[in-house]
């Protein structure tokens, strides 16, 4: 059980910058998901704090110890692959059993850890198998064993599921949440899929190329995303480009008026903005109510538009409208999916979830600089 | 949260650094021994021949000290001529025979034949070594023995072609016939059938499809089989001597061991050796340049 | 003799072929079939021929009866001989695997410069003439190293000759394995000691064996370079077969010298074969 710090943690091949000055710190017993786009630095990250791939700068503490330099194993930590990776020579007894022979354990002790280990994954009687002889699932059940006989003091996950069917995937993360919670332990997650990273995650931290955009709770990032990478990889998003034009009232009822493409909208984002600052107004499709005559009153805001599009997808129905020149999506659920299903002329839009980020200087996507806006990590 | 980190920064990248050069350092420590084995007992000893190449006869060995001199490759470009020339006549032919029957050879087994393993079984016979190769045709060519009557009825005297240049040729192709086809067979196999289906289509015919499309494609296979061949052949002497006339007990792997080991003429030896590394290296870097890179994939 | 053809793809037709042109061609395409797999099947026979021969000379005794005393003089006077070509045999693999197994592995998992140079200068032993090694060797041995009466001379000259045959399969077979395994054993808690004896080397054992197989067959059969190196004591079997046949011409006994160590090597072929197949040889080029 342990602590695990990283502190302006950064990975370069040669001019490439893989991980960016990274400042974590993870909670005795947090999973704690790394989620983000391929190629955005969180197994590289992963696999630093593991030991298998050395840092180009920054260090790595499990509890107050300094792990930077230390090989994977006088680490003490469990690393799930994407992959089983069982060893294909080895028996499933043996292959669990594997972290506890190296270190020279009694062959007692050994075997009644693996029978231990084998319960508590649901694969008793197992043991005297070939990896060969077993499902994807089974043997990524057999891994998660083998990584937990050695007792280690944090679990490493590299996209353990995607190379998993759907169903196979949904079954089996609730069983490393439940491990997890089980045992205690200290777990870093990495994965691309947004679901899996809700599902099972304490905190997760959003990377984009490098970076840590935003660390939260899930509430956080998708409720109060702090860049435009956040608002818009995280879920559906319209992003509606901006400028403050004003400030009104104070306290509870302070709103921010920002003007964008002829409209006037108004936001309750707490967000230190001066007038003339460019701003991108974020609208979560589910959060734009389309109105019926009459409706409207309830809401801040109010426009119009003329409907592009009806995309019907059963539970939801998805509304493509031009509001003067751009494009917004609508998502309806429940009864009002089929008022519109012929999918023509203008209707009128209400919303009050505006949540408003800065906009990026000129880089049209990410943040700029050395992140120290809003994407600045939480301790 | 964390402190200033500009120090641990700087360490850092000497740290990485360090680091690296450990791992190269161990790297090249697993390899010596393999480096010191080759150099020790390869190039060593081929640096030592090419100067040995320049002393006379046996002058290394006595007390005044080697005599130096081009004497040796004098001899070798005017006596031992002939020597030379029909080493590179039996290894050429011999290349050219494989060359001709193994294409095919390859090509069908490649594309066609099932049994691959059974083939592969049998073709290990030859590499066990020229010497049974040899020896057993030349039992076979003997006058009185099981192919006499088959010649007798063509009407051709069995001792010439016992002791002649085409057994000679025969037997070397043999040898090295699974070389050939398992360069051509391996090149081959990379070769995507559609392509020929697709030539075909387009109204190739056979001889066309096969000079256009697969020789290209199986050029590093070719030339990596030529190499070998021609490689194993220039330095061979059991099928000259056994199979071959006069003439052809003049290769020069014999001559080699003659006037090396039984004669020794180190000098002299050495010389030829160089003339036949020479050969063999010539031949490698103009396949090789035609190529681009086979053997080292 | 002609060279097999290859089999035609059907030219198009320009119109619908009728039945009979049709029955025409299917037979014409069979028979081109039939043409290769008999150019096959002669090829092997050639090959074979030899051998079976040798085998069938081997077992005439004087007077043209059949015998197998001429095996027994295997046994016998030729057993030294036998014997010697084990030992040499034994040693060279020996040296080769001991040699190869840690070059193979800093080749594919270490980074250093100069690879591919470093694996050319590896493998060339394989294109250079026998005859240049030997009496190259023959010099060296006699000058610098002085080993002219060791059976070292003679094994490490057959080590250098047939590494690459050691080091090919070996490399290919670490580049095949996904280093994911030694990374899971890196965090499990091995050193790169346990981890490769326990999980890097069962993995490449068909490689490991492809090499074995292919140097011991080659030294096994060994008698140009070591006609030149050898040690005056020491004659191993192909060696004396060659002495032999150049001296005293054929004969029975040295018939079934011969065709015992083809039976032995092809024994050897066989029991990989069977146990490994034959896909660990790729990459070595000569099967």
């Amino acid at each position: 059980m342990s602590t695990v710090r990283l502190s302006q943690l950064s990975k370069h091949y040669g001019q490439t910058v893989a991980v960016h000055e990274l400042d974590l710190e993870v909670a005795d017993g947090e999973l704690l998901t790394l989620l983000g786009p391929s190629g955005c630095g969180k197994t590289t990250t992963l696999r630093m704090i593991a030991g298998l791939v050395e840092p180009s700068g920054g260090r790595i503490e499990f509890d107050d110890q300094d792990v930077t330099w230390l090989p994977p194993r006088a680490r003490n930590i469990g690393f799930v692959f994407q992959s089983p990776a069982l060893f294909p020579h080895l028996s499933v007894a043996r292959n669990i059993a594997f972290g506890l022979s190296v270190k020279g354990a009694k062959q007692a002790a050994i075997d009644a850890r693996v029978e231990e280990m084998l319960a508590l994954v649901g694969l008793t009687g197992y043991g005297a198998r070939m990896p060969s002889q077993l499902s994807g699932g089974q043997q990524q059940r057999v891994a998660l064993a083998r990584v937990l006989a050695t007792d280690p003091r944090v679990l490493l996950f590299d996209e353990p599921l995607s190379a998993l069917d759907r169903n196979l995937r949904d079954t089996l993360k609730y069983s490393i949440l439940e491990l997890q919670r089980r045992t205690g332990k200290t777990a870093i997650y990495v994965t691309h899929d947004q679901s899996e990273a809700f599902a099972i995650s304490d905190r997760i931290v959003v990377m984009n190329a490098g970076r840590a955009e935003q660390i939260g709770t899930q509430t956080d990032i998708y409720l109060q995303p702090r860049t435009p990478f956040v608002a818009e990889f995280i879920g559906s998003n319209n992003g509606l480009p901006g400028t403050v034009s004003g400030v009104e009232g104070s306290g509870e009822d302070a709103r921010t008026i920002v003007s964008s493409g002829g409209m006037l909208l108004r936001s309750r984002s707490r967000v230190p903005a001066a007038i003339g600052d460019k701003v991108v107004a974020y609208l979560r499709p589910e959060d734009v109510v389309v109105l019926q005559d009459g409706e409207g009153s309830a809401f801040e805001n109010v426009i119009e538009g003329t409907i592009e599009r009806v995309i019907f997808e059963g539970p939801t129905a998805q509304l493509r409208v031009d509001i003067g020149g751009r494009e917004l999506r609508a998502d309806i659920s429940g009864g009002r999916r089929l008022l519109f299903a012929k999918g023509q002329g203008r209707v009128r839009l209400g919303f009050n979830e505006l949540t408003l980020i800065a906009a990026p200087s000129d880089s049209p996507a990410g943040v700029d600089g050395d992140g120290e806006q809003e994407a600045a990590p939480t301790a | 949260m964390a402190e200033p980190l500009s120090l641990p920064l700087l360490s850092s990248a000497a740290e990485v650094r360090r680091r690296e050069r450990n791992r190269r350092l161990i790297g090249l420590a697993l390899v010596a021994p393999a480096m010191l084995l080759v150099v020790a007992f390869l190039y060593y000893p081929v640096t030592f021949i090419v100067q040995m190449s320049f002393t006379l006869g046996s002058s290394y060995l006595s007390p005044q000290g080697p005599e130096y001199s081009t004497a040796n490759y004098d001899a070798m470009f005017s006596r031992y001529l002939p020597n030379v020339l029909v080493t590179l006549q039996l290894a050429g032919l011999s290349t050219i025979v494989n060359l001709f029957f193994g294409f095919p050879f390859a090509y069908i087994l490649v594309r066609k034949v099932r049994y691959r393993d059974l083939v592969r079984a049998f073709m290990v016979f030859p590499m066990f070594g020229a010497l049974y190769i040899a020896f057993g045709m030349r039992f076979i060519l003997l006058p009185g023995g099981p192919a006499t009557p088959l010649f007798q009825a063509l009407g051709i005297p069995s001792t010439a072609v016992l002791y002649s240049l085409p057994s000679v040729v025969f037997a070397m192709s043999v040898f090295t016939f699974p070389f050939m086809v398992m360069n051509i067979g391996a090149a081959l196999s990379n070769v995507d059938p559609t392509l020929e289906e697709a030539a075909a289509c387009l109204g190739a015919r056979p001889w066309q499809t096969f000079r256009r499309i697969l020789l290209p494609l199986t050029r590093s296979g070719v030339i990596a089989g030529i190499l070998m061949v021609f490689g194993w052949n220039i330095g061979t002497f059991a099928e000259p001597i056994l199979l071959g006339s006069m003439n052809e007990q003049r290769a020069l792997a014999w001559t080699l061991y003659q006037r090396g080991v039984v004669q020794t003429d180190y000098g002299l030896s050495s010389a030829m050796s160089v003339v036949l590394l020479v050969i063999a290296f010539a031949v490698s870097y103009f396949s090789l340049r035609y190529s681009r890179g086979a053997l080292v994939q | 003799m002609t060279a097999g053809e290859m089999s035609a793809p059907p030219a198009p037709a320009a119109r619908a072929p009728g039945a009979q042109e049709r029955a025409r061609r299917v037979t014409s395409r069979r028979l081109v079939d039939l043409l290769g797999h008999a150019y096959i099947w002669f090829v092997l026979i050639v090959f074979v021929l030899p051998f079976l021969t040798l085998l069938a000379y081997s077992f005439t005794g004087p007077g043209g009866t059949y015998a197998i005393q001429n095996f027994q003089y295997v046994l016998g006077s030729f057993g030294e001989n036998l014997w010697w070509s084990f030992r040499v045999a034994g040693l060279t693999l020996v040296i080769n695997l001991l040699v190869a197994l840690p070059a193979a592995y800093a080749i594919v998992r270490y980074p250093f410069p100069g690879k591919r140079l470093l694996f050319s200068a590896l493998t060339l032993p394989l294109y250079v003439p026998g005859a240049v090694i030997g009496i190259s060797l023959v010099l060296v041995y006699n000058f610098t190293y002085h080993l002219t009466t060791s059976v070292w001379g003679l094994v490490l000259a057959m080590a250098v000759g047939t590494f690459p045959l050691m080091l090919t399969p070996i490399v290919v077979a670490l580049k095949d394995l996904p280093i994911v395994f030694e990374e899971a054993a890196a965090c499990l808690g091995a050193t790169r000691w346990q981890t490769f004896w326990r999980i890097v080397f069962p993995l490449i054992g068909p490689g490991v064996s492809a090499g074995l197989m292919l140097s011991f067959i080659i030294v096994f059969n060994e008698y140009l370079v070591t006609l030149f190196v050898h040690p005056p004591e020491i004659t191993t079997a192909p060696l004396r077969v060659f002495n032999l046949v150049r001296t005293a011409g054929l004969a029975p006994t040295t018939a079934a010298l011969a065709v015992t160590m083809q039976l032995i090597s092809f024994g050897a072929v066989l029991l990989f074969f069977r146990v490994f197949g034959t896909r660990y040889l790729k990459g070595t080029y000569l099967i």
